[in-house]
């Protein structure tokens, strides 16, 4: 079975962006968020495999929303995504739970190689 | 990844950035220690950055990460706003819009940016700017015309609203007061108000053209992907109208033109043995009525089969009586309920398709009204009757079941006190006529209260077309002061409540819904309440 995704960011084009690569990956997309908060609440709902999460976000950023979801201590693998700069942030999420990261522009290779480097880790 | 197919939504994205840019430097520069704005300033350039690198607009990401880096300097405190980052932040903006017009429009990015970073850098360091950094003007001549932009105009408006409302409150002191020097002043004050608000409203006029100019290229665009031949005829270009109610037509008009030559025109041999001209002939005609504007667009397709329209509306769960009951006219109509005219099927038989459900809105929303007029065979007109200016109409209140409304005055003919035994079965003997009094309050679904010994009836007239010229009645609990009022369009999903067309704010600062008049009169002729 296909590994279900959620995925976070304020900006329709790098969701639409990513969407498309996971599909082609053979991931199914369940749920899309634009903003931490949202994020926390759909992953709650729709208790994905993988959540994607951008690190600039509104109402809650990205890193507080991992630290609510690794709380929630779900089978849920965290992935951080952002633009390079945020090195600092993504290390704190990293502490906090989350597994990999994907470092902004998107790549096709980027994407699929860190999403399935996590199904090595036993996902 | 491959960029081109993103470009329509990094535009649309970005542009949207950039309005929220320029809205937060605004507000800092007035409130510098707004945080929130701070931070949504980063995240607006910070976005703008992750999209432009992704689609290696490089110009534009060095440009916002550039700007990004100062924001992320002011939010954690590192650095105090001053005027001359609020400035430099500003100047660069521009910029930065420069490089996503030039992106919009395919023109190289290979801009230099360094001046605009140099400027950055500058006002961080508190440093002057040097003269040649800042835009020189290309000549030391002033000239005639001015470029504001349209949103100071809104500006200037949503004032003299609130001018026309503190001036009510005056008016209504008159009353009490015996100075006459109050009076005097509170009359001329209102003469100047008139007088800003006239101006104000000239300077915001545009000619049709300006919507108009877009249209062949439009034309061309759809006819292309039918494989269709149309010709475009504009008639009163020149009538002009305010910007913001010309601006809100733009997408309507596309959606009209668009269903004209997918649904409308017949393809070639189709018009062949119909004996019409090889090409599809589109008309839009604009036209002024006092203070209304009348946009017409014709074409001499094959029009709109009013009685598959009536099918398609009952097999989607209008009552059949209902629709067999109404006139040819009103069952054309039925193209703009929502669920009708989405459904693909019904698009290709009836000959016309999605979206006249948001058209219908739309030009309701602006206060205005829709009608379409189709001849199965020769074509299908759709007629939009729009105000020229926006916003500030004479209106009066009046209260119903305790709420208070406006009715703009323009529609009333005259308001009556009527003892409630003058009633009989709901109509009136008014001037040797009867003439139908509704209750408002039963009409827009309110509780109703006790009968009341006296009334209050404002008589209006009942609507457009083969009623016009009759009256109506509409029965109230009272009425109050006449006033001036800045009516604001209704956003959605405030926009598809019944029966009010706009919203003001009066004296006290209370929220008052604007009567839609022409809604609730053909509501009432239809015994519907």
């Amino acid at each position: 079975m296909s590994k279900r995704v959620v995925i976070a960011d304020d900006a329709a084009f790098f969701r639409t962006a990513l969407r498309e690569i996971l599909l082609k990956g053979g991931f199914d997309v369940v749920g899309e968020a634009t903003n931490g908060a949202d994020a926390f609440e759909k992953v709650q709902a729709l208790r994905p495999d993988i959540v994607i999460l951008d690190v600039v976000m509104p109402v809650k950023n990205g890193l507080e929303a991992a630290k609510e979801i690794s709380l929630l201590k779900l089978p849920i693998k965290i992935v951080m995504c952002t633009s390079l700069g945020y090195e600092p942030i993504v290390e704190e999420a990293m502490k906090a739970g989350a597994c990999a990261y994907i470092i902004k522009p998107l790549s096709e290779t980027k994407v699929l190689n860190t999403l399935n480097g996590l199904g090595a880790q036993g996902l | 990844m491959d960029t081109s197919k993103y470009k329509a939504l990094y535009l649309q994205e970005t542009n949207e950035h950039l309005l929220g840019i320029e809205k937060g430097l605004l507000a800092i520069e007035k409130d510098p220690a707004e945080a929130s704005v701070l931070d949504s300033l980063f995240r607006h350039y910070h976005s703008i950055k992750g999209m432009s690198a992704s689609m290696g607009y490089e110009p534009v990401m060095k440009l916002s990460h550039a700007q990004e880096d100062l924001l992320s300097l002011l939010r954690s405190k590192k650095l105090t706003l001053t005027t001359e980052i609020t400035s430099a932040l500003l100047y660069c903006l521009d910029a930065l819009k420069n490089l996503v017009k030039r992106v919009e429009e395919d023109l190289p990015l290979e801009v230099d940016i360094s001046p605009f970073v140099k400027r950055l850098k500058s006002a961080v360091e508190g440093r002057p700017v040097e003269a040649r950094e800042s835009a020189a003007p290309a000549e030391l001549k002033l000239s005639n015309v001015m470029k504001v932009e349209g949103k100071v105009f809104d500006d200037l408006l949503a004032t003299v609203g609130d001018l026309f409302m503190a001036l009510s409150s005056f008016k209504s002191l008159t009353h009490i007061s015996r100075s006459i020097e109050f009076k005097d002043s509170v009359y001329l004050l209102g003469k100047s108000i008139n007088s800003i608000h006239h101006s104000i409203l000239s300077a915001r006029m545009l000619p049709i053209e300006d919507l108009t100019e877009g249209l062949p290229r439009v034309i061309r665009d759809i006819s292309k992907q039918s494989g269709k031949k149309v010709e475009l005829k504009v008639e009163g270009a020149g009538i002009s109208l305010d910007r913001a109610i010309l601006e809100s037509l733009g997408a309507p008009m596309v959606h009209i033109i668009r269903n004209a030559v997918d649904h409308g025109i017949e393809p070639l041999t189709e018009r062949m043995q119909a004996g019409k001209s090889p090409e599809g002939n589109i008309t839009v005609r604009a036209s002024a009525k006092k203070d209304k504007v009348i946009i017409e667009v014709a074409d001499d397709g094959k029009g709109i089969d009013c009685d598959k329209v009536r099918e398609k509306a009952i097999k989607s769960g209008v009552p059949a009586e209902r629709v067999r009951a109404m006139t040819d006219r009103e069952a054309l109509m039925l193209v703009c309920l929502p669920g009708l005219s989405t459904a693909e099927a019904v698009t290709d038989t009836s000959g016309r398709g999605v979206g006249m459900d948001v058209v219908k809105e739309m030009t309701e929303g602006l206060g205005g009204a829709l009608v379409i007029e189709s001849a199965p065979g020769k074509g299908t007109k759709i007629i939009m009757e729009v105000p020229r200016t926006t916003s500030i109409i004479k209106t009066l209140l009046v209260r119903v079941e305790g709420e208070p409304f406006l009715i703009p005055i323009s529609k009333i003919e005259r308001v009556a006190e009527v003892r409630h035994e003058d009633i009989s079965d709901g109509v009136l003997k008014h001037n040797g006529a009867d003439l139908p009094v509704i209750p408002l309050g039963r009409l827009l679904g309110m509780e109703e209260e006790t009968e009341s010994p006296v009334y209050t009836v404002i008589i209006v007239e009942s609507g457009r077309d083969e009623n016009a010229g009759r009256l109506i009645g509409l029965r109230v609990d009272d009425f109050g002061d006449e006033m001036e009022a800045y009516i604001k369009p209704l956003v959605p999903p405030m926009s598809k409540l019944w029966g009010v067309s706009g919203i003001a704010v009066v004296g006290d600062g209370r929220p008052v819904f604007l009567l839609d008049l022409p809604q609730i009169v053909s509501k009432a002729a239809h015994g519907a309440y």
